[in-house]
């Protein structure tokens, strides 16, 4: 195995799933078979996975950058014609996102297998046509040497969201949230397109190691983008939509990796937002609000995949804080950590849905018993994302709200505070409503399913639990250092975090207290499950877009082409007219032409005398 | 015999021809008018043609004799049809064509 | 080596020579007709992919050089010879033309007829873009035009607009929205550019010295600039009108919805882009006093026309209306592409004429699909079809995703490097509407997939709609190759097209324009 080098394996796991993809595209019959279809994504992604897992192993032990591009497309400019490029970048950062999504594409692969077995034959191999697609896409975006290269992926990435959003294409509801997903990161796209042309206007590549003074421009462009993918207020509305899509979808594309695709985009070019504390600033308020703001939003949603999407805009929030404000490792192990125990919590809410049928948590309860492994493995990914002392989760955090300590900015902390008490307590809540308490109906029936659906939650669960101890050689391989310090804000944070726990314990668990408390808190519900953000955005497609294309519409077709028409019907009135001159009486053509021989004969007169 | 002499002949058959063809409603009328000023203009270019001591007056007048022998046959073909179709030649009355 | 020497002519002949066979044998009926056209359509095809192959990158300028005199009193000679972009809008044109054929094939209303005069069409687009003489790529433009009148008028489809706003007194008139309204207009409003465009040739001809209508007299001689300020203008406008430019590009939309399926394809595909193509080599390269005088406006009118095509086909419910403006929304592109006077824009102008053509074909030939089977184009009374086309409805949403830009696709290509030159311009400020046109673009390309082939259905009355079939699938299938062989690997023509910028670019910009640059 050793024969092969860094660059290779990265090709392998960059193009392995390219083949496969390519493959299940052209050959329909394959596709079509369903199994044999997702047996063969399934091998791309463990081709995937070997490849990766080789990489990190040899990023872990300090292997240096390695670079190759190749000339993709030609650009002109007055100092002469060069080439824009095409390649492979790696690095740790690179190499390690790399593996975090292998890892969680394998596992998503897998559980596919269990969750999805009821599906007809050919949408079952569409689905892992898909995959294979989206793994392609987000190594393009990973392993991307330049940042155009990244913004390519990055829309490919928003491609196969759409697609798997829409996969059940059929329900007019996923078409319409596939549509809306795609719309909205792809207004924020424009940001990224048009950061990327300023870009290289001013320093005529794509580098994010670039120093400009447009940086400012480039990166508040850039940010744009950032919100769009990364979901962040008021750009986080197509991704509870989102949830339209197959759970497991959910959980890589739209928890783990795809929607990471912002943050990552932030540690890539951490160099040129270094050169903008303008847009560190916005980074940071508009992170802490997104992370309170949907924390709190998370607290009141009745559907369980709601809940967590809730929570992943605000995890993602948490991270844009941290880059905003300067802590780097902090932003980018969380991505790390809750990459794994986001899709672990996605993935076991999968396991619950499909075993009760609904999404509903009302229609749940008391699954711990029937789900044993599905139900210890959300626990663990719970107490991760509550940030509970020596899960993952609580690693991450506090170098996050440190990281904001440190800066200063102790505003976007008190929230990100708050947010914590709020992460603890809606998680509890979920935890204490769906696993503990007295089954529903629809709970009576519910049984574990295959070892597809649980190896994949054990695994991560895994992660979830360990990885929090592995913050040093992760850190290193950012190539930053990382020390173990439980500070003053550590603790408040974890304290805060025990007491949302023992909040919901209280409210949620066998005594139902503090009801008093609950009913309180219900016009916040309906506010938050109103939607005003997402009426706004209606209001403005609805009127303004549409409104506006209606009203140029009516003048492209009534006054511009109006006036075309007028000067048809003005020649033909005109005609009309004319048409008088011709009597049909032979002698009125007579008298025509001899009056125009003497009017000639005059006017010959004239210009001779 | 001066060039005058025949000039003003022409003239004169060219006035008749044009008196003619403003007033005749008979469409036979109205082509015989028509000869009557292509003989005149033919009358003109023999004359024309003399007085220069070239034979392009000649030649001219051949090809307009063979023109004018056209258009006679032409408009007698249709003067015929409008017959066929109407009873009568009057031009004055013939008026379909009004646009 | 005959066919090396006469390459460009034989590729020109070739369809031109298929409609002769056709016109001499009238009993070829049905498929024997079709197989003579897509012969003489993939024979052209063929010369186009052989000129690719023998042009010589290292070398540049003119190449296949073919001359002969025509009318030497007026120095007018059939001199054709192909640059880097004449390589790249060759392969367009064979490429369209071929599957305009094979998507024509369901076609049984007097297909002989059809297809005679759709091969002559094509036979001038070729002569067009190989022509170095003025006046025979005049002649070639007319000969592109003037069957469209024929081909929407006898065997277009019915539509109607309904009569309001202040001008409805016209509907007393004419029924706008017919075939035949929208054969007459189109036809009425290309001759007004045509008549235009004649006077600025005349003007240009006599300017330059009178003496010959060859491109490289003309290219580089000392025109008075107040002559190239109205010339321009005149050619602006002569061409624009083919080329879609506002306020003049209404006979589009009417004209591609009435169109039968291969002569939408053909004038979405091809013919637009010669208009486009005239404003850049006539106007452009042979004025550059008047190019760099109105540019600022050309420009401006181009983002006017990417966002107000791109808002109108968002307001659109019938399909091929909603196509129709696209292609106005992305002709604009081409013609911003060319106003920036710069290499990278340039060079997206060209290969946005040639993504835009391999796009706006492949929409036709899904659109003209399903209305075929479904026989409507109103498309809020349609839905889920994708269950029984689940073809047509994957390579729509592909069709739409290179419009939309989506990297890997050729759309993306030519759009960032028209953006990329937009803000290398003096005028960055326009790739900012650009952009947010793509953004709309998405709105409404992704929204009428949606409306079309998605949701619950389909609806009653479209139970008994097909997938595509035989030469219908060859027609997409290539078309959707292209369109990701040219994103994914652009190069293959880019460098062509870059070659020939290369050279005419300084012609307009003034360095070095000594007359002679191209010559070869």
């Amino acid at each position: 195995m050793d024969t092969l080098t860094p660059l290779q394996w990265a090709s392998l796991a960059l193009f392995g799933p390219l083949v496969v993809a390519l493959v299940l595209g052209v050959v329909w019959p394959l596709r079509k078979a369903g199994g044999p279809a997702a047996g063969l994504s399934l091998l791309g992604a463990t081709v995937n996975l070997a490849a990766a897992s080789v990489l990190f192993v040899g990023w872990l032990g300090g292997a240096d950058t390695v670079r190759a591009t190749l000339p993709w497309l030609i650009h002109g400019g007055p100092e002469g014609a060069s080439m824009i490029e095409l390649g492979l970048h790696l690095d740790g950062i690179s190499v390690s996102m790399l593996w975090v999504v292998a890892i969680v594409a394998f596992c998503v692969q897998v559980f596919s297998l269990g969750y999805l077995s009821d599906e007809p034959k050919a949408g079952f191999g569409r689905y892992f046509t898909w995959q294979s697609l989206f793994l392609f896409s987000m190594n393009s975006l990973v392993l991307a040497p330049n940042l155009l290269q990244l913004f390519m992926g990055w829309e490919l990435v928003g491609l196969c969201s759409y697609l798997l959003i829409g996969f059940w294409f059929k329900k007019p509801s996923a078409a319409r949230a596939a549509l809306k997903a795609f719309w909205v990161t792809k207004f924020a796209d424009m940001g990224l397109l048009l950061g990327l042309i300023v870009l290289f206007v001013h320093t005529g590549g794509f580098e994010w190691t670039a120093t400009t003074a447009a940086a400012g421009t480039v990166t508040l462009l850039f940010f744009l983008a950032v919100m769009g993918k990364s979901a962040q207020f008021p750009l986080h509305i197509w991704l509870p939509d989102a949830m339209e899509g197959p759970t497991p979808v959910s959980a890589l594309l739209h928890a783990a990796t795809m929607v990471a695709a912002g943050v990552f985009l932030v540690v890539r070019a951490q160099p040129l937002f270094a050169q903008a504390p303008l847009t560190g600033e916005v980074m940071t308020w508009v992170g802490a609000f997104t992370a309170l703001f949907a924390a709190s939003v998370a607290v009141v949603q009745t559907d369980i995949k709601k809940v967590l999407a809730y929570s992943t805009c605000s995890q993602l929030g948490y991270m844009i804080a941290a880059l905003g404000s300067g802590a780097v490792l902090g932003g980018y192990f969380h991505l790390t950590t809750h990459a794994f125990f986001k899709a672990l919590l996605f993935l076991a809410a999968g396991g619950l849905i499909h075993a009760v049928h609904s999404n509903e948590l009302s229609h749940m309860g008391g699954l711990l018993k029937r789900l044993p492994v599905t139900g210890w493995t959300f626990i663990i990914g719970a107490l991760a994302l509550a940030g509970f002392p020596g899960f993952s989760g609580f690693f991450s955090k506090d170098l996050i709200l440190e990281g904001l300590f440190d800066a200063g900015a102790y505003g976007p902390l008190a929230m990100l505070l708050i947010g914590a008490f709020l992460t603890a307590f809606y998680m509890g809540r979920v935890v204490f409503m769906a696993l503990l308490g007295p089954p529903s109906e629809h709970a009576e029936h519910a049984h574990e399913a295959g070892g597809a659906m649980t190896l994949p939650l054990v695994l991560l669960a895994t992660l979830a639990l360990g990885l929090g101890f592995f913050a040093g050689p992760m850190a290193r391989l950012y190539g930053l250092t990382y020390h173990f310090h439980l500070g003053a804000v550590g603790i408040t944070a974890t304290a805060l975090g025990l007491a949302g726990i023992g909040t919901a314990w209280i409210m949620f668990g066998p005594k139902q207290g503090l009801q008093g408390l609950a009913a309180a808190f219900a016009p916040l519900g309906r506010v938050a499950r109103s939607g005003a953000v997402d009426k706004g955005f209606a209001l403005a497609y609805r009127q303004a877009l549409l409104g506006l294309g209606a009203g140029v519409a009516w003048v492209d077709r009534y006054i511009v082409d109006g006036l075309i028409n007028v000067m048809g019907y003005a020649s033909l009135a005109f005609g009309d007219r004319l048409r008088a001159v011709q009597t049909g009486n032979v002698r009125d053509y007579v008298y025509a032409v001899v009056a125009g021989l003497l009017l000639l004969g005059a006017f010959g007169a004239i210009v001779q005398g | 015999m001066s060039l005058q002499g025949f000039l003003l002949l022409a003239a004169a058959l060219f006035s008749l021809g044009l008196y003619g063809l403003l007033t005749r409603r008979n469409a036979v009328g109205i082509l015989a008018s028509v000869e009557l000023m292509a003989n005149a203009v033919n009358l003109n270019l023999v004359a024309f043609g003399r007085w220069h001591g070239v034979v392009d007056g000649q030649v001219f007048a051949l090809f307009n004799t063979a023109l004018t022998v056209a258009e006679a046959a032409i408009g007698l073909a249709l003067v015929i049809l409008l017959y066929r179709s109407r009873q009568d030649v009057l031009v004055d009355t013939a008026t379909e064509m009004k646009g | 080596m005959f066919w090396h020497a006469h390459l460009l002519s034989l590729t020109v002949a070739a369809p031109f020579v298929a409609a002769l066979v056709l016109l001499a044998a009238p009993d070829l009926k049905g498929a024997a007709a079709k197989t003579v056209a897509l012969v003489g359509a993939a024979a052209s095809f063929a010369g186009a992919i052989a000129v690719w192959a023998s042009y010589d990158l290292s070398q540049g300028g003119l190449q296949l050089v073919e001359q002969y005199a025509l009318v030497p009193a007026y120095g007018i000679s059939l001199h054709l010879a192909v640059d880097g972009w004449g390589v790249a809008l060759l392969l367009l044109t064979g490429v369209i033309i071929t599957t305009g054929v094979l998507a024509t094939w369901t076609l049984e209303v007097r297909e002989r007829e059809f297809l005679v005069l759709l091969l002559v069409l094509v036979s001038g687009v070729y002569g067009v873009f190989v022509s170095q003489d003025l006046f025979v790529f005049f002649l070639f433009y007319e000969i592109a035009v003037l069957p469209m009148y024929l081909l929407i008028g006898i065997w277009g489809s019915e539509g109607e607009v309904e009569a309001k706003g202040p001008f409805a007194f016209v509907w007393r008139r004419f029924k706008v929205g017919g075939r035949e309204y929208a054969a007459m207009k189109l036809t009425l409003m290309l001759l007004a550019g045509s008549a235009a465009i004649l006077v600025a040739i005349v003007a240009m001809f006599f300017a330059a010295g009178g003496t010959s209508f060859g491109f490289d007299t003309l290219q580089g001689a000392a025109y008075p600039r107040s002559m190239q300020l109205w010339a321009f203008v005149l050619l602006w406008f002569g061409f624009g009108s083919l080329g879609g430019v506002f306020p003049f590009h209404t006979w589009s939309p009417d004209g591609h919805a009435a169109a039968p399926t291969a002569v939408s394809m053909l004038h979405a595909g091809v013919l637009m882009k010669l208009g486009a193509f005239g404003v850049i080599r006539v106007g452009m390269m042979m004025l550059p006093d008047g190019a760099a005088y109105w540019v600022p406006y050309v420009g401006a009118v181009a983002v006017l026309n990417i966002v107000w095509g791109a808002m109108s086909a968002l307001a659109q419910k019938d399909l091929k209306y909603i196509i129709a403006y696209s292609s106005v929304s992305h002709m604009g592109v081409v013609m911003l592409g060319a106003a920036t006077l710069t290499q990278d824009g340039w060079n997206g102008a060209i290969y946005q004429m040639v993504a835009h053509g391999m796009m706006t074909g492949l929409f036709f030939a899904l659109v003209g699909l399903v209305y075929h089977r479904a026989h409507s184009r109103w498309v809020p009374g349609m839905g889920g079809f994708a269950k029984r086309m689940p073809g047509v409805a994957t390579f729509f949403v592909l069709a739409g995703l290179s419009s939309l830009g989506l990297p890997g696709l050729a759309g993306f290509v030519a759009e960032f490097l028209v953006f990329l030159g937009a803000w290398q311009s003096d005028h960055a400020w326009w790739a900012v509407p650009g952009i947010i046109g793509a953004f709309v673009t998405a709105v409404y390309v992704l929204r009428v997939g949606r409306d079309v082939f998605f949701g619950e259905g389909p609806a009653e009355g479209f139970e008994e709609l097909s997938d595509a079939k035989g030469t219908e699938w060859a027609a997409i299938v290539a078309l959707a190759a292209c369109l990701v062989l040219l994103g994914v690997y652009p190069n293959l023509v880019l460098e062509f097209i870059h070659q020939a910028t290369t050279e005419y670019l300084p012609l307009v910009l003034g360095s070095g324009a000594t007359g002679v640059a191209v010559l070869p």
